[in-house]
């Protein structure tokens, strides 16, 4: 039993991170169609943030010495400007293009940033130290499960139920679901086309950050890559879920993150390391069965 | 038929001046006879290879793939197992069934047949996935090649794994890869004007209306898939023949999306689009990594820091994309209207009118 | 005027033979990346290398002549890397030297190998920078991945007597399948020694925690774990295992030298790492001490990890062969390394052979960190060197 627990736990908790991810994505995606590759440059931007520029093997912590209460605003807001300056200063000229055009400028975007992070800090990982006693086990109910995953899957339930409440009990957050439905029409009843995308921009840099951050606090090292993988399957759990559905990413990120955990547990030795070539399939029969994803709403499914 | 000749005589200025452009790049380059910038010329012949297979079905489906790389993977590979000395293969593929173990072909045949293993592939994977659209699409194709990169990566005893495989000998040379690109470039010319390519298009712009006519759209994105796929599978084996040497991480992310940008910089559906995408970059790439190694100015040596080519290059894509967002051709054909394409100002006006209609 | 037209000519003349470079240099070419994540590896190992090149110039030069030195960026691109051999190539090089990973120095190693001229490589540990994956004039300047797994499970057999062993392997990289493949070797040499559990990881995965549970499912801790892996995810991997509660000895390859990434494994004990030289300044060599210090000097940092060190080595045997082929001719001097057997250097003694331009065994020292700080605890070379033919087949 302690073992299926455990099992459990461990998909909950890499789960939580990926869904933390295509929630991210998927607030971008809902208002604007467009898929921000820039997300995983993001994160790393937000981790680097925390050291002082140098190629040094050893970082220079910085910002990172900061006491708690100070770094965390600090590092969520430091994504929240990241993602707005590039909205205001990228973006927003692309309102128009079609989707192919937006896809490309938000890679350029990410390569930009990582080379710049590149430049800045050489490519050796650089070690920090934050919070590391987060990383202490916690016995519940006979499964060892490190108190930093607690904190990561209840942090990620708080802010699914906040943005929740957000979306649907304020005017703000009409205004954004009203824009991911059908924006002109929006536009049109008197929503503020910038307000709004600069909002779900903010919330998506800020969602960033703390993925950013709880990255760090598990791994310990600041690294130009650490953003890619979470990214990617952040991406593919958005779509999965159903384009324009943000449960729905976050429940498909918990999906992968489940898929994921099982393949490394049930499957034999020799095939493990070809563990991804299973959650991938997997994903491509998803799609084959429901292609507009397992939550979208009903009016996005195509009709011919 | 009438018909189809006359749409060939009203497009083939595009395709001879695309031929001509990349000749002529070729002979400036051997005039200039210095051995890298040669093989930047190679490298850059087939890239436009590969950005013109990609276009065969990205431009006319309206579908963006992210996987069509993995073809790339599947050719290089399967080059790699035909022309590699036997008794090399023996030492470090020893999981290679025996027909594969003891052959050693002449590239130009193996190259073939690494074209033919990517197609059959594609056909196999494409007559799952073809029916879906839009994002869903590509993400299938994303997944598509994150799969054959696990497998290639973990497969030790048949790929080599996460090492590279030596032994490929050199036979891409700066006349071998400008072949390449013209046969790329035609084949990709030859499937625009056909019938199947034209039904594609039109279910690219009007998914509805072409439904109604009778177009099995899943059916023509199939066909595209199948013919893009040999392309870019001929295109690595190329680019293993190039190296030398393969390695399942060199055919993943990174070219994936520099092949993708390329594109749709270019011009995402036009193939001269795909072809001028791919020159442009790679010239602003090789000036600024010249800026890079310094350049000599009465004494003085410019040069910018290293590692500041990959940051301007992305701003330079950026900037481009925000002022023409279709990408540098705008979605139109390079036409050369007068003589001996059309008669003069007159006809020329109403020929240039009906290639509008075409696209 | 005659004459000055006469001295002017002759100075001309002068240059245009200096520039040719036949004259009083040696060249030595650098195809290594100066941009791009390789940068941060072949860097360090370079400088080590260019701190050898000014002692052989201070001293005299090499047969008389001094070294030059030119350079090409590889830009960690296999296409550019090809480039840039050709290039230093180009320039006259008669050594070519490529990065410290096989995979990004294999096409500068090829196009030198095209050209007749010795390729060597900084620090590459896989079988492959040699003559299997390049050609016979290739060499690595380090030592293989293997020895360091059949080291450390040797070494803690016989000092730590461990018995049962656990082997988590990270499936990134060659390198780490190296590490784990000599472990594999050696292990059923180890009587009574037990394999109690295998698995393996990705050097990307947020979290290993399906891996970790694993090794506490286990009915008792095993006495070793054998962690093959590299940065950055080993940081990571490190830190879940022991947040975990799992005190075993944790032993790894070289990688996992440096002190730089301890910061985030605070107390980190009971911890192995086998090197080729101390960078914590308490080398048994006191020469070693003494490099450190110069290598700040000239630097302005301290050796981040022991691969500084194989730079050094590399010029050091090169040198020391063409002296004693009196020609930089490849076919000479690749005949004189392979002459060399136990050759003394700063950091351990080098066999070369006609079979294998590699170290297949080597003496390293055994680093321990305890509460966080790691130094030098013992010294092990393995009983009996790795045979070729089992290097080969895996």
């Amino acid at each position: 039993m302690t073992a299926v627990l455990q099992v459990i736990f461990d998909a909950l908790s890499l789960g939580s991170l990926y869904a933390l991810g295509a929630l991210g994505i998927a607030l971008i995606f809902g208002v604007m169609r467009l898929v921000n590759f820039a997300h995983g440059d993001y994160i790393s931007f937000c981790v680097f943030a925390m050291l002082w520029p140098s190629i040094d093997a050893a970082a220079i912590v910085f910002a990172g010495n900061l006491p708690t209460v100070i770094l965390i605003p600090l590092i969520l807001a430091i994504g929240a400007g990241l993602s707005v300056l590039s909205e205001i200063l990228i973006f927003r000229r692309f309102r128009n293009a079609n989707p192919a055009t937006m896809m490309i400028a938000s890679f350029a975007l990410g390569f930009v940033i990582k080379n710049f992070l590149l430049m800045l800090f050489s490519s050796r990982p650089k070690s920090i130290d934050l919070w590391s006693n987060l990383s202490l086990p916690v016995e519940i109910a006979g499964a060892r499960i490190p108190l930093l995953q607690v904190i990561t899957i209840i942090i990620t339930i708080v802010i699914l139920l906040g943005l929740t409440a957000f979306l649907k009990r304020t005017r703000f957050g009409l205004e954004m679901r009203a824009a991911a439905e059908n924006f002109t029409m929006a536009r049109m009843l008197g929503v503020k086309a910038n307000r709004v995308i600069m909002l779900a921009f903010a919330i998506s840099g800020m969602l960033a950050a703390a993925i950013g951050l709880i990255l760090a606090t598990q791994s310990g090292t600041a690294d130009i890559q650490m953003g890619v993988s979470v990214m990617l399957v952040a991406f593919i759990a958005t779509v999965i879920g159903g384009l324009g559905s943000l449960p729905g990413a976050v429940i498909a990120g918990f999906l992968i993150g489940g898929a994921s955990v099982l393949m490394q547990v049930i499957l034999p030795l020799d095939a493990r390391p070809f563990r991804d070539a299973f959650v991938y399939g997997a994903v491509i029969a998803c799609l084959i069965w429901r292609p507009q994803g397992l939550f979208a709403p009903k009016s996005t499914k195509q009709r011919v | 038929m009438a018909k189809r000749s006359s749409l060939i005589a009203r497009t083939i200025s595009t395709l001879i001046i695309l031929i001509l452009l990349l000749i002529a790049i070729a002979v400036v380059t051997k005039l200039v006879g210095s051995r890298p910038f040669e093989r930047t010329v190679v490298e850059m012949f087939i890239r436009v290879m590969l950005v013109a297979g990609l276009y065969i079905f990205v431009g006319n489906s309206g579908v963006i793939s992210f996987g069509h790389i993995g073809f790339m993977c599947l050719g290089a590979y399967a080059a790699a197992w035909f022309t590699i000395p036997p008794a090399m293969k023996g030492v470090s593929l020893p999981g290679l069934p025996s027909f594969l173990a003891h052959a050693q072909l002449h590239f130009l045949v193996s190259a073939a047949l690494a074209g033919l293993l990517a197609a059959i592939f594609a056909l196999i994977v494409g007559r799952i996935m073809m029916r879906l659209s839009g994002i869903a699409a590509s993400i299938a194709t994303f997944a598509m090649l994150a799969v054959i990169n696990t497998v290639y990566s973990n497969w030790d005893s048949v790929t080599g794994g996460t090492g590279s495989i030596v032994g490929i000998p050199f036979n891409t040379g700066i006349w071998t890869a400008l072949g390449g690109a013209i046969l790329v470039v035609i084949i990709a010319y030859l499937y625009q004007i056909s019938r199947s390519g034209l039904a594609l298009r039109a279910g690219r712009d009007e998914a509805t209306a072409a439904a109604a006519s009778g177009i099995d759209i899943v059916r023509e994105r199939l066909i595209a898939f199948v013919i893009s796929a040999f392309t870019i599978g001929v295109a690595g084996a190329l680019y293993a023949h190039f190296l030398g040497v393969v390695n399942p991480d060199a055919f993943y992310l990174g070219v994936t999306f520099i092949t993708l940008s390329m594109l749709v910089v270019g011009g995402m559906n036009s193939l001269s689009g795909a072809v001028l995408g791919v020159i442009v970059i790679s010239t602003i790439i090789q000036l600024l990594r010249w800026l890079e190694k310094g350049i000599d100015l009465g004494g003085t040596t410019i040069a910018i820091p290293n590692g500041l080519q990959e940051i301007a290059i992305g701003l330079v894509m950026i900037v481009i994309l925000m002022f023409r967002p279709s990408g540098l051709t705008r979605n139109r054909e390079l036409v050369w209207r007068y003589w001996p394409f059309g008669k003069g100002s007159v006809n020329g006006v109403a020929v240039s009118k009906t290639i509008e209609n075409v696209r | 005027m005659s004459r000055v037209k006469t001295l002017a000519l002759a100075a001309a003349f002068g240059t245009l033979i200096a520039q040719t470079a036949w004259a009083d240099d040696i060249v030595v070419g650098f195809a290594t990346a100066e941009s791009g994540f390789m940068q941060a590896y072949d860097k360090p190992a370079q400088d080590a290398a260019m701190i050898r090149i000014d002692e052989i110039n201070k001293a005299g030069g090499l047969l008389g002549k001094q070294i030059k030195v030119v350079t090409a960026d590889t830009k960690t691109d296999r296409a550019e890397g090809a480039k840039a051999g050709l290039e230093v190539l180009d320039k006259g090089a008669e050594l070519v030297i490529v990065s410290c990973d096989y995979d990004f120095g294999s096409p500068a190693a090829l196009a030198a190998e095209a050209a007749g001229k010795v390729s060597f490589f900084l620090c590459a540990e896989s079988i492959k920078a040699g003559i299997p994956g390049v050609g016979p004039h290739s060499f690595s300047a380090s030592v293989l991945a293997a020895v360091q797994g059949a080291t450390m499970a040797e070494w803690a057999y016989n000092k730590r007597n461990a018995r049962n062993f656990y082997r988590l392997l990270d499936t990134w990289t060659v390198y780490n399948k190296g590490i784990c493949d000599g472990f594999d070797w050696q292990l059923p040499h180890l009587k009574d020694a037990k394999l109690v559990g295998s698995d393996t990881f990705k050097n990307e995965d947020a979290s290993i925690a399906s891996q970790i549970s694993r090794i506490k499912a286990l009915p008792q801790e095993p006495d070793a774990i054998m962690l093959c892996t590299m940065m950055p995810g080993a940081v990571s991997a490190v830190k879940q295992i022991r947040a975990a509660g799992i005190k075993a000895p944790i032993i790894n390859g070289s990688g996992m030298d440096g002190s730089y990434w301890l910061s985030a494994v605070p107390d980190l004990s009971n911890f192995y790492v086998p090197v080729q030289g101390s960078i914590y300044g308490d080398d048994p060599n006191p020469a070693v001490n003494a490099f450190n210090k110069k290598y700040k000097e000239v630097t302005g940092g301290d050796p981040s990890s022991q691969y500084v060190y194989p730079g050094y080595v590399l010029i050091d045997v090169w040198a020391k062969a063409v002296e004693r082929a009196k020609t930089t001719d490849a076919d000479a001097v690749v005949a004189e390394l392979e002459k060399m057997k136990g050759e003394q250097t700063l950091f351990g003694p080098r066999t070369f052979t006609n079979e294998i331009h590699h170290q297949n065994t080597g003496r390293y020292l055994i680093v321990e960190t305890d509460k966080g700080k790691p130094h030098v605890i013992d010294q092990w070379t393995i009983s009996e060197p790795i045979p070729v033919a089992d290097l080969l087949k895996q």
